[in-house]
């Protein structure tokens, strides 16, 4: 009798063990191909490694580690030695037509060989000029000179650090001078330089609300093999002066309904496994309304996929109509 | 005219409220002052002044987070010290 019951609940554990498995497999298929994770901050260091089993990918704010303490080091190799880290830059002012500064290049190219990252990244911005720290990411002139400066520090950059930086568009508040709109010159100075492009969609979002600009004809507009590494996050709306409220890219609120469509659009079109990061930087809610997020995240490209499949067999389906 | 000059011109109008004061009230005097030439300074001069402020504000705002967590490191550092 003990037996046969023994028996029995063997096999009620081995069906939900299947049955979870099973689940398991099926959220987690969207991994195979696209990876959803978040970037690292020290007040979600503890929410993070706890939730690594929903984190495919951390990112990790390299200048804060530019001149750290051994342990502090040692601690950074270990996460990416049990966990998929990338390495994303903030100080080095690739956009511009002065020499991106060798100091900064070697500090990046001392972290990557000391972490071994799967990658690392930058902005498309300038943060200094003529001396003068402006203190963030600033959106550089829109001309030749800095299309040309930027295509030069970003080969500089591979040189030194031994791969190419991905490169991401900025958000910004106020349309620099300059001869090009703002995707022409990112456009132009991705071909120059031959970098990727990280496409950050709340700052696509919040420049075409800003500037008047759709931003789904925007997103149309690049070419879907550009679509690798995606940035998600939220903001908020200030006032300003003349009246119209402007979206500020804070980082400090909820990644808002429209950027997941976004997602949801640039994942139907894209052409190779994508990462996505959720950025952070401040008035952290629970971990787990981030955990949210990252699964509202990865809906959205489970959705684009499915979009995507769609298209294709309806495609595939009016060819057969066709032949 | 560099492009160089140009860059470091509109750092300043990001950084300094001084010197977009001054372009403000006089902007072919100062962008001649800095060396830009007659289409630079068109570009400078149609720039939105309402969102230029927007900006500014915002990185202003970013520099004195900097500066704070500069003194931060630096108080650790000490504590650290003196422990």
């Amino acid at each position: 009798m003990a037996d046969a019951e023994e028996g029995a609940e063997a096999a009620v554990s081995k069906a939900t063990f299947d049955q979870g498995l099973m689940r398991w497999r099926e959220e987690r298929k969207v991994t195979k191909r696209d990876r959803i994770g978040m970037g690292w901050r020290p007040e979600l260091a503890a929410g993070i490694v706890e939730n690594l089993d929903k984190i495919d990918v951390i990112e990790v704010i390299a200048d804060d580690f530019f001149g750290a303490r051994k342990s502090k080091l040692e601690g950074l190799r270990f996460l990416a030695e049990q966990a998929q880290v990338v390495l994303h830059g903030v100080g080095m002012g690739l956009a511009s037509a002065a020499l991106v500064e060798e100091r900064r290049l070697a500090q990046m190219a001392k972290l990557v060989e000391r972490v071994r990252p799967e990658g690392w990244s930058e902005h498309l911005a300038f943060v200094r000029g003529g001396g003068v720290e402006i203190g963030h990411l600033a959106a550089p002139p829109r001309t030749a000179a800095t299309v040309e400066g930027a295509a030069r520090n970003i080969r500089r950059a591979r040189e030194v650090v031994g791969t190419a930086p991905e490169v991401e568009n900025i958000a910004t508040l106020v349309e620099p001078p300059g001869d090009w709109p703002e995707w022409e010159w990112v456009h132009r100075t991705i071909a120059a330089s031959g970098a990727g492009l990280l496409l950050d969609l709340h700052n696509l979002y919040a420049n075409a609300m800003n500037h008047g600009y759709d931003a789904v004809a925007a997103l149309r507009a690049i070419p879907a093999e550009c679509f690798e590494t995606i940035h998600i996050a939220g903001g908020k709306l200030i006032p300003a002066t003349d009246g119209r409220d402007r979206l500020l890219d804070d980082h400090l609120h909820d990644v808002p309904d429209p950027v997941y469509a976004l997602l949801e659009a640039a994942t139907s079109r894209a052409m190779r496994p994508l990462t996505v990061i959720l950025e952070r930087d401040g008035r952290y809610p629970a971990m787990g309304e981030l955990l949210e997020q990252i699964a509202a995240a990865r809906a959205a490209v489970r959705r684009g996929r499915a979009r995507a499949e769609m298209l294709g067999e309806s495609t595939s389906r009016m060819g057969e109509v066709a032949a | 005219m560099s492009a160089q000059a140009l860059e470091g011109f509109l750092a300043r109008i990001y950084a300094d409220a001084g010197a977009r004061a001054k372009f403000r009230a006089n902007p072919r005097a100062e962008a001649q002052r800095a060396g830009l030439n007659e289409a630079e300074y068109a570009a400078m001069a149609r720039m939105d002044w309402t969102e230029l402020e927007l900006a500014a504000r915002s990185f202003a705002k970013k520099r004195a987070g900097k500066q704070k967590s500069w003194w931060k490191r630096v108080r650790e550092w000490m504590r650290r010290k003196s422990a």
